[in-house]
């Protein structure tokens, strides 16, 4: 099959100019998980708050750890990780779950890309409620340089959006994917410093965390919430990521664009 | 100016997860391969929808679509749409293009009717703005009243249809293209409906109609195409196209009855 640039190009512009209708969904999605309850969106909030501090006062001690420490590390990391595990989870299910509309209708496909990305984006901005709790009673975690935690969103964001691109096209053609990249992002919750610094890995750490792209991924979002600098390293990864991932990407999506309908 | 010309367009689907290889068998294919052994090439299955299909149509046509159960009369439809490229030959479209196979995209139970009006729009084209002008005209035409205000899932199936077809004819179409018309529910409501269905083609500028019902092309269309397994058999003047394919029917339903009599 034959690349077609200018199908992927125009399903990508037609895409970011839909942002009406990709916001709407996503934030509909977010309350329609929680309708009727009487928290809403906040639940998803709230029962990663009680698995951090359920797990804090029970590990801190595990790894000699002081809780003042432990407790804002492990919220900034989950809080990071659930951002990025769901964009690559969900991302398995963009295309799919746009089955009924991408059927019927002649859509902009990648709509659904950024539906799954905004979506996350306000999940992520509902966990924040949790780093308040923390910070109000650990202030001296607060520095200005929480500012870049903003950047980090913005990078984490253009990354996941060709994740979940791809991710959602392979999917919709192997249905072994899913539960593949399920699992994967599962085992990579331990493999990646979450519960555990880097610095306890000591000199080994750079062959398992280095490499470790997420890892990357939550360093940009973590270290701002803690009052610290990223890594440049994570930010250089980061962004030559994104160019690397978005144009792999485009090939694929140039390739494949017209058979997706197909898959369906 | 809307048209669409169709040039040699054939469709084939590939049937996944009947005998085509998963994941599991490219994998395996593709390691033997580097290990030098011979993989016999498995056939795809494929179905040809429509084979070499070519027609024109410009400004004021109104074409029918008739032919039996899966004659590819949805898939040329979808064709149109843009749902599904063409496998082979070209297909040009010039204008704007209002599938309306499902009255009411992206339908979210637990929404209310005005938020589901928002949502519903968006997806068959409109933007917020345009939606907002005809919020009104939808509401009333729906006749929902009140119940516009609670989610949809308290309607009934006859409301949920009426919430459908008043959002989905409210679009100002270019090229419009229907499957077998537009629900309408009971018959003091569908009596109100064909006259907005009229306003809603009279409208547009090109219609594709895809209908079992005589009638209904013979009253709608100025066109008429006969499609029998993917291939397009006459396009031409409605009266003449649905003569044949009566006629052709008669044929093969002789030819099987003949078949039956002699064995």
């Amino acid at each position: 099959m034959k690349p077609d640039y200018a199908i992927a190009r125009a399903d990508l512009i037609d895409g970011i100019f839909a942002f009406e209708i990709w916001t709407r969904l996503g934030w509909q999605e977010v309350k329609r998980r929680y309708r009727r309850t009487v928290f809403g969106p906040l639940w998803a909030t709230l029962s990663l708050g009680i698995f951090i501090s359920a797990i804090s006062f029970v590990w801190a001690p595990l790894f000699n750890a002081d809780v003042r420490t432990y407790l804002p590390y492990l919220t900034a990391g989950m809080v990071s990780w659930s951002f990025v595990a769901a964009l690559i989870t969900e991302g398995c299910a963009s295309f799919t779950a746009g089955e009924g509309i991408i059927k019927q209708l002649n859509f902009p496909y990648s709509t659904f890309a950024f539906m799954v990305v905004w979506r996350n984006t306000i999940v992520l901005f509902h966990h924040l409620a949790i780093l308040i709790v923390v910070y109000i009673a650990l202030p001296e975690r607060v520095s200005f340089n929480i500012l870049l935690f903003i950047p980090g969103v913005l990078i984490v964001a253009v990354n996941g959006a060709w994740i979940v691109m791809l991710l959602g096209m392979v999917s919709a053609r192997f249905r072994d994917i899913p539960p593949l990249i399920g699992n994967l992002v599962q085992v990579m919750l331990f493999i990646t410093p979450i519960f555990w610094e880097p610095s306890q890995l000591g000199a080994k750490a750079r062959y398992f965390v280095t490499p470790n792209y997420l890892y990357h991924l939550v360093d940009i979002l973590r270290s701002p919430l803690l009052g610290d600098r990223p890594a440049l390293l994570s930010y250089a990864t980061t962004i030559v990521g994104a160019i690397l991932g978005w144009a792999i990407t485009l090939m694929i999506y140039a390739r494949f664009r017209r058979r997706i309908a197909f898959w369906l | 100016m809307a048209t669409a010309i169709l040039d040699n367009v054939t469709v084939d689907f590939p049937i996944y997860g009947s005998s085509h290889k998963n994941l599991r068998q490219t994998l395996f294919a593709g390691t033997a391969k580097l290990f030098g052994h011979e993989v016999p090439r498995q056939s795809r299955v494929v179905v040809r929808a429509l084979e070499n299909v070519t027609f024109e149509l410009n400004d004021g046509d109104r074409l029918g679509l008739i032919g039996h159960n899966g004659a590819g009369k949805s898939t040329l439809l979808r064709v149109l749409a843009g749902v599904y490229a063409p496998t082979g030959g070209t297909i040009r479209l010039d204008g704007r293009i209002s599938p309306l196979f499902i009255t009411s995209p992206g339908l979210d139970l637990d929404d209310t009717g005005y938020e589901n009006i928002k949502t519903c729009g968006m997806f068959l084209g409109m933007n917020a703005s345009e939606i907002k002008a005809r919020i009104v005209d939808i509401a009333r035409f729906s006749e929902l009243g009140e119940y516009l205000d609670l989610p949809v899932r308290t309607y009934s199936s006859g409301m949920l249809t009426r919430l459908g077809f008043a959002i989905a004819t409210s679009i100002e179409p270019d090229i419009l293209l229907l499957d077998e018309g537009l629900a309408t529910g009971d018959v003091r409501f569908a009596t109100q409906a064909e006259e907005r269905l009229k306003h809603l083609i009279a409208r547009s500028s090109i219609l594709v109609l895809a209908s079992h019902s005589d009638a209904m092309i013979k009253t709608m269309c100025n066109r008429c195409a006969l499609l029998e397994k993917g291939h397009l058999i006459s396009i031409g003047p409605v009266k003449q196209v649905i003569d044949l394919y009566h006629q052709r029917t008669k044929a093969q339903a002789a030819a099987i009855g003949g078949a039956v009599a002699i064995s």
